[in-house]
């Protein structure tokens, strides 16, 4: 449906409760306490639009809650939004009807205070309840991190989170330091031994307070956290940082930054898929796969250092376009480089696709059905693999990317040998999109100048493990006033339960694996 | 399954000639700024152009705090007068000097390591160096996922609050005698995270730190000298030349 | 002069004025009664036993004869009967330590005095078993311990769960088992013409194949139910679990005794067997016993009812023995048939002195801990030390580890199966085969299933709440355990001294001397033994001749057998040197490490190492259930469970608040005949009800019926 159909629509179902404004691409419906939750589920679950996220700012006087839903469709980017007075701050919760909000509602509730009635669990989500005592709520303007770190009481009494009641059931505790070179993560497996009947896992060991360091910054300083805060994907999340502050400046980017970006963005999402292949094929112990993997994923970092100077694309974003221009010939060169490391990629793959011990490990196991997997908003090429094909490069495209033809890969298993599929697939796609844009490389200055001023706008890109989101909202000096990240990883781990539930132990780490899950994006 | 044996061995060798050898190939390492003879204005100038405070100026030389460098590149590209760069990649250094780790470790140690809260590049770097280009296997590294194995704590990573209790406890669970190498500019200062209210500035506020290896990410070749340092394989970087030496210390 | 005959009387006259002092010494005094008058006794018993084996004062004292059924009841202590009463002698001693030390604990208690008396008649009634030389004195004795027994499970006050259920299914199946076994003795007295077992013996050649079947098979089955064989042991687990503390381990360590005592005596004392087909069956059932009886133990997480299920497997592997034996017997093979009686009965008494420490235990964790569930259960060893330690030494013991006792038993028992090859049929080979791997399998089980054990009572995280105030067992609790600890270990480290003292019982039964095909003479300066190696009567002779000799008394130290020409092999082992040259490495390590090691090293204690967790819970930990669970899941072919519930609750779609699951197994034996006989008893039952209708003209009209049925009959006869 189109943006007039869906205003016609809401403001027929909830006469004086909903209002829909157009302000540019985006719709904003102003709605209040009551009907939220139904106006949220009949966008997401009937309508069909994807949830991104709950953007929670506290303003001077009032709380702003922002839900971001978004369609591929003609009706763009719908914002529905709630305000309320600081002093009320329970609204009802959409979880039961947006599963994808679930872990939404319980940030908020950790950061800011607010509460969701009718959310099952909240509470011991980025604040552990064993090292924080309640409401500090870190994210309000009224925090003072010396008294919160002086006077902190925890919860001695802390026990993990317990669903099964099976008798001899017990919780097995993994991490935060497991085996190998892993991230921080503390799973709690519940289990009677031989299989695992529920995951939950622990995260935000590495929370660093990101959206909190950001405020008050300029945007200069604010595009070097959002390269390194989850740098394996580091020029998306700075590709969707700058675009969100150009957008609130105005600026239009040079068509040649325009396409190196998306040239670049695509070496990246490339060499992030070889290394997930890696880690797949090391998970399940086959050695020369694994090794060979390595060989490809070394050598495109390599392509990357020799291209832009640093193996993971650091300092080459900047405000208004790039940093630095790079010739069309060290582009040519850098593209030869990657076409071979796909060539030996479909190899990889050949040779993978008649390996049945490889293949035993990963088909019918850890499957995700469609419906689940859209419930929990899965992103990337995870929801790819269970059938859950949106892409943000063509739902909303950015940065030229509507010039570009390339497929968008799906499969229907949902298990762990799809998502290997899929991996490969889209390394296919990134180096065809690559050839198209050094095709489409034009002459011309990368940067353009920019003036910061006021205003709040969303920047999406799609990075390797998924869509990405950055709300910037920039106060009247130019300094952040409100970051919020919204990561891919995030919906991921939210859904990653799903896989490994009614599985053995040692299928466990081959899922983790498959699912190529970042803990640093995650947990910001 | 003979497919993968004769298509590993029709693969070839690719490792590096590194130690042996100095390794020369591209994209290795994005190198750092160099210190030394600078114009007045231009010194001036790179001391405000870097968010983290890695140059400053000392008896008219430009001084480089390489552990701060966070590759923002911003004195090098943009900037009408760009610092000098090294290629370099040997940036192992050592901070406290507990004596020799003691011949059985000469030949092979075991590392355990440890993610602080780290972004996911310094730890994808010590992830390659088990791939065939680096393979640290040759020089007697192995990595072990328990502490009580291990004689080498490797931590990467601005050590996050929540983070700080699980460090102590492998750092505890080490038998004597270890050695501690902290991996990357957020480990060794807290990055571009070091003001957060929830990170520590630095591995060193929480655990003694013996070697110290530089760079956003530190490159393989780098930890590869920092752990090759930490046996006494290899010179500390601050110790090759005097200047940096000097430089080193007035930076402490 | 103390001679057996004596020492008997002195037994009885011990326990009827144990029970004359019980019934007159107030109710806090009962424990001393039982404890000095059961220990005394119990005493008395293994001197006697040990003095009719070894001293040969073996007698039959006839007592009352019986005009009506034309017989005398006889007392006869042979060789057989001295082994069980020594050993029943052994067990009892500590037994009445502890279960004294158990109505100590509540003196006020108004059941210590039912249970004293009872369990002094209980010792009298055991004993009379073994002693009894007739039929009728035979199935009185049994018939009173049968009553004794259930009188003493649900005499106590203790509330289990459902013990009076128990009891009386216990009751029930020993009276069907006694009726089984007595019609067996009948059938071998119609063959004879005497009730008593001397004749019995002599006429048992004249006996039918048939008849030899029935009398096997009735004996088997009937005896089986006291000893707990598949597929009547039904009862075992549950009359155990409902037992009271204090009599448990008399219940596991002597009563289990009789029933094997029965089938020992029928099938290999009073009708040698001389086909191959009763030994067999006997050996598959005790195999399948066996099994059963581990897997069930092992996925057990009850301490009682899994030591319960283990008693089975132990009866299993001794009834695979003696139908070894059997087999043996009958193929003209005397001398293996030696080593598979003493296999059989060398397990019987390890069994007895093991699980009755076991059982010692459970008792004590029991009283400390409050609860039996393992999965409860957890870190004991901080606060039961002793316990802990005597414990631990019953689990080695049971896990047939050296030197503990259970290995030498073992040992013979897989010998026994390995020297099958000997023999000419395939059929026969074949069947031993399977069974031996059979047993090899328990074997490896029960490691598991004691290694759980050990570890989820003792080791590991306390689960219990931190308010339980759990303390050392009493003395009297710990002192018993000891004994049977010593006792386990002196067992397992002199199995030469054993054998041959068995020999004297089990000769006469096999046809050869156990001794002179387990236990070479190597401290003789004589070797009259020819099936030792040529090597061996060289040098090693003559060391051990000159050195053996003066340091130990005996035959020599190396249980040895030769196979025979056709299978020149040698099977031998020596837990006596074993033990010394343990002894000796520990010591070794010990002063290696403090006078070498610890100087170049520093030893740091730190904390464990838990994956950087902030505090790990107890419930973090693996519970007795998850440490089974491969077991149970590669075996559910046997357990087969029959309910599987898995609600999960939801708030809403995707929020799950708990997820339940439970699996209902039923035992196995249950299924297959509990069940079918009860739901066919109510079957006929409903049947026959059909006639009580409530109308007074039927029931007149069956009278009429009756009376016709009669005097049709009698007018038939006349």
């Amino acid at each position: 449906m189109n943006r007039d159909q869906l205003k016609s629509e809401i403001e027929q179902r909830w006469p004086g409760l909903a209002q829909c404004r157009f302000d540019g691409a985006i719709c904003e419906v102003i709605c209040v306490r009551a009907a939220l939750p139904e106006l949220s589920g009949r966008l997401f679950l009937e309508w069909n639009f994807s949830f991104t996220g709950l953007i929670v700012e506290e303003g001077v006087n009032e709380w702003q809650l922002r839900y971001v839903f978004y369609d591929d469709g003609a009706a763009g980017w719908i914002h529905v939004l709630i305000n309320s007075p600081l002093a009320d701050k329970t609204f009802p919760s959409i979880a039961k009807f947006v599963h994808a909000a679930d872990w939404h509602e319980r940030e908020a509730e950790d950061l800011f205070g607010v509460v969701f009635e009718g959310h099952p669990r909240l509470g011991d989500f980025i604040l552990h309840d064993d090292a924080w005592q309640e409401s500090v709520e870190p994210m309000r303007r009224k925090f003072n991190a010396q008294a919160a770190m002086l006077h902190r009481r925890p919860d001695t009494d802390w026990r993990p989170h317990r669903i099964v009641e099976e008798p001899g059931a017990f919780v097995m505790p993994v991490g935060p330091k497991y085996s190998g070179v892993t991230e921080p993560v503390h799973f709690l497996l519940e289990t009677v031994g031989e299989d695992v009947i529920r995951s939950t896992p622990r995260l935000f060991y590495k929370w660093r307070a990101i959206e909190k360091l950001a405020e008050g910054k300029t945007p200069n300083e604010v595009l070097l956290i959002a390269e390194r805060f989850a740098a394996t994907t580091a020029f998306a999340h700075g590709l969707a940082f700058c675009q969100a502050v150009e957008k609130i400046c105005g600026v239009n980017v040079s068509p040649r930054a325009r396409i190196l970006r998306v040239f670049l963005a695509e070496l990246e999402r490339l060499r992030q898929h070889a290394g997930a292949i890696q880690e797949i094929c090391e998970s399940t112990a086959l050695v020369v796969a694994n090794s060979q993997a390595g060989v490809l994923e070394e050598d495109l970092l390599r392509t990357s250092g020799e291209l832009t100077g640093h193996r993971y694309l650091f300092g080459l974003l900047a405000l208004g376009g790039l940093l630095q221009d790079l010739s069309n010939d060290l582009c040519a060169r850098a593209l030869d480089q990657s076409r071979r490391a796909l060539a030996q990629l479909n190899v990889l793959e050949q040779r993978l696709r008649v390996s049945s011990s490889f293949l035993d490990r990963l088909e019918q196991v850890g499957i995700v059905p469609q419906r689940t997997a859209w419930a929990y908003g899965l992103l990337g090429p995870i929801a790819r693999a269970s059938g859950v094909t949106r892409d943000v490069r063509r739902a909303q495209p950015y940065s030229d990317y509507d010039q570009f033809q390339f497929d968008v890969p799906s499969e229907s298993e949902g298990d762990g040998y799809a998502r290997l599929r899929i991996l490969f697939a889209e390394a296919r796609q990134s180096v065809r999109i690559m050839e198209q844009a050094i095709g489409a490389l034009q002459s011309g200055s990368v940067r353009e100048q920019i003036q910061f001023r006021g205003g709040a706008a969303l920047g999406w890109v799609e990075a390797p493990r998924g869509a990405a989101f950055h709300w910037v909202r920039l106060d009247e000096a130019g300094k952040l006033a409100r970051y919020r990240i919204i990561t891919p990883s995030f919906a991921n781990w939210h859904g990653f339960h799903l896989s490994v539930e009614k599985f053995a132990f040692q299928d466990f780490p081959i899922m983790l694996s498959t699912f190529d899950l970042s803990v640093a994006e995650n947990d910001r | 399954m003979s497919q993968w044996v004769i298509n590993g061995i029709r693969a070839g060798i690719k490792t590096t000639v590194y130690p042996a050898k100095a390794d020369a190939a591209a994209g290795i390492t994005p190198g750092l700024p160099m210190g030394g003879a600078y114009s007045a204005e231009q010194m001036n100038s790179l001391v405000a152009c870097c968010p983290t405070g890695v140059f400053s100026v000392h008896e008219g030389r430009l001084i480089v705090d390489e552990r701060r460098c966070i590759h923002c590149y911003r004195c090098a590209r943009g900037i009408e007068e760009p610092v000098h760069w090294r290629q370099s990649y040997e940036w192992g250094m050592i901070r406290n000097d507990h004596g020799e780790f003691g011949r059985e470790f000469e030949k092979s140690i075991h590392i355990c390591v440890v993610d602080a809260g780290d972004c996911g590049a310094c730890l994808n770097e010590v992830r390659q160096l088990n791939n065939p280009y680096y393979n640290m296997h040759r020089l007697g590294f192995f990595i072990t996922p328990t502490p009580r194995h291990a004689d080498v704590l490797l931590v990467v990573g601005a050590v996050t609050d929540h983070m700080k209790l699980a460090l102590q406890k492998v750092y505890d669970a080490m038998p004597a005698p270890k050695r501690v190498v902290a991996v990357g500019a957020c480990a060794l200062s807290g990055g571009i995270f070091a003001e957060s209210f929830v990170c520590a500035k630095g591995v060193a506020s929480v655990l003694p730190v013996d070697v110290e290896v530089p760079g956003n990410p530190a490159p393989p070749l780098a930890i590869l000298h920092g752990l090759l340092v930490a046996v006494g394989r290899k010179a500390s970087a601050s110790a090759n030349s005097a200047v940096q030496a000097a430089e080193t210390v007035a930076m402490k | 002069m103390m001679n057996a005959q004596i020492l008997i009387l002195i037994f009885f006259a011990l326990c009827a004025a144990g029970i004359l002092l019980a019934l007159i010494v107030s109710t806090s005094r009962q424990a001393i009664v039982l404890a000095w008058f059961g220990c005394l006794a119990s005493l008395a018993l293994v001197w006697a036993g040990a003095d009719a084996l070894l001293g040969g004062n073996i007698f039959a004292q006839p007592l009352w004869s019986l005009r009506e059924l034309d017989t005398t009841l006889t007392l006869n202590l042979d060789r057989l009967s001295a082994v069980f009463i020594s050993i029943t002698g052994l067990v009892l001693f500590p037994a009445s330590i502890f279960a004294a030390s158990e109505l100590n604990r509540e003196p006020d208690r108004k059941d210590g005095r039912v249970f004293s008396i009872l369990l002094l008649a209980l010792y009298a009634s055991i004993a009379l078993i073994f002693l009894a030389g007739d039929t009728v004195l035979f199935l009185l004795a049994w018939e009173i311990m049968s009553i004794l027994c259930y009188l003493l499970i649900v005499c106590s006050r203790e509330k289990e769960n459902g013990h009076a259920g128990s009891g009386y299914l216990l009751l029930a199946m020993g009276e069907a088992g006694t009726l089984a076994a007595a019609l067996g003795f009948l059938l071998l007295a119609v063959g004879s013409g005497s009730l008593e077992f001397g004749a019995m013996k002599i006429g048992a050649s004249g006996l039918s194949a048939g008849g030899r079947w029935a009398v096997f098979l009735l004996s088997f089955f009937g005896f089986g139910v006291k000893a707990g064989i598949v597929p009547v042991n039904f009862w075992l687990p549950r009359a155990y679990v409902a037992a009271p503390r204090a009599f448990v381990p008399v219940l596991a360590g002597a009563t289990l005794n009789l029933g094997l005592y029965g089938i020992l005596r029928v099938n290999a004392d009073l009708m040698p067997a001389t086909h191959p087909g009763p030994g067999l069956l006997a050996l598959v059932i005790g195999t399948l016993s066996a099994l059963v009886g581990i897997l069930y133990a092992t996925t057990d997480n009850d301490l009682k009812l899994m030591l319960a299920h283990s008693s089975i497997e132990n009866v299993g592997i001794m009834v695979a023995g003696i139908g070894a034996g059997m087999v043996f017997v009958s193929t003209a093979h005397p001398a293996l048939a030696a080593i598979a009686f003493v296999a059989a009965l060398y397990h019987l008494i390890n069994h007895s002195l093991y699980k009755t420490l076991l059982f010692f235990g459970a008792g004590a964790v029991e009283t400390q801990a409050g609860t039996r569930d393992m999965d409860r259960l957890g870190g004991l060893i901080k606060w039961m030390p002793l316990t802990a330690l005597g414990f631990l030494a019953g689990t080695l013991a049971i896990s047939a580890l050296p030197p503990f006792n259970g290995f030498v038993s073992e040992w013979l028992t897989l010998q026994t199966m390995l020297r099958s090859a000997e023999l000419s049929s395939t059929a026969v080979k074949i069947i031993f085969a399977l069974c031996g791997a059979g047993l090899a399998l328990t074997a490896a089980l029960a490691v598991t299933c004691f290694v759980k054990v050990f570890a989820m009572s003792f080791l590991g995280m306390r689960r219990l709440h931190e308010n339980h105030h759990v303390a050392e067992a009493k003395s009297g609790a710990i002192a018993p355990m000891f004994i049977l600890a010593f006792l386990c270990l002196a067992f397992g480290v002199l199995p030469t001294y054993v054998i041959p003292a068995l020999d004297l019982a089990l000769n006469p039964l096999a046809g050869a001397s156990a001794a002179d095909n387990l236990v070479p003479p190597f401290f003789a300066s004589n070797p009259g033994h020819t099936d030792l190696p040529p090597a061996f009567t060289g040098e090693f002779h003559d060391l051990g001749a000159q050195v053996g000799q003066s340091v130990a008394p005996g035959r020599g130290l190396v249980v040895l057998h030769r196979g025979g020409t056709e299978n020149p092999v040698v099977f031998a082992m020596s837990t006596s040197y074993m033990f010394v040259v343990l002894i000796a490495l520990l010591l070794a390590t010990y002063i290696i490490i403090r006078l070498w090691l610890t100087r170049r090293r520093q030893v740091a204690r730190r904390t464990r190492w838990d994956g950087g967790v902030r505090r790990l819970l107890p419930e973090m930990t693996y519970t007795a259930t998850g440490f089974s669970n491969p077991v149970r899941v590669i075996f559910d072919a046997v357990f087969r469970p029959t309910t599987v519930e898995d609600t999960r609750d939801t708030v809403a779609e995707h929020f799950r608040t708990a997820i339940r699951r439970e699996k209902d197994r039923v035992y196995i034996m249950d299924k297959l005949v509990l069940l079918p006989v009860k739901s066919a008893t109510l079957w006929f039952a409903r049947r026959l009800a059909a006639m009580h209708h409530g109308r007074i003209n039927a029931y007149i009209g069956y009278t009429l019926l009756t009376l016709l049925v009669v005097w049709i009959l009698t007018s038939l006869a006349q």
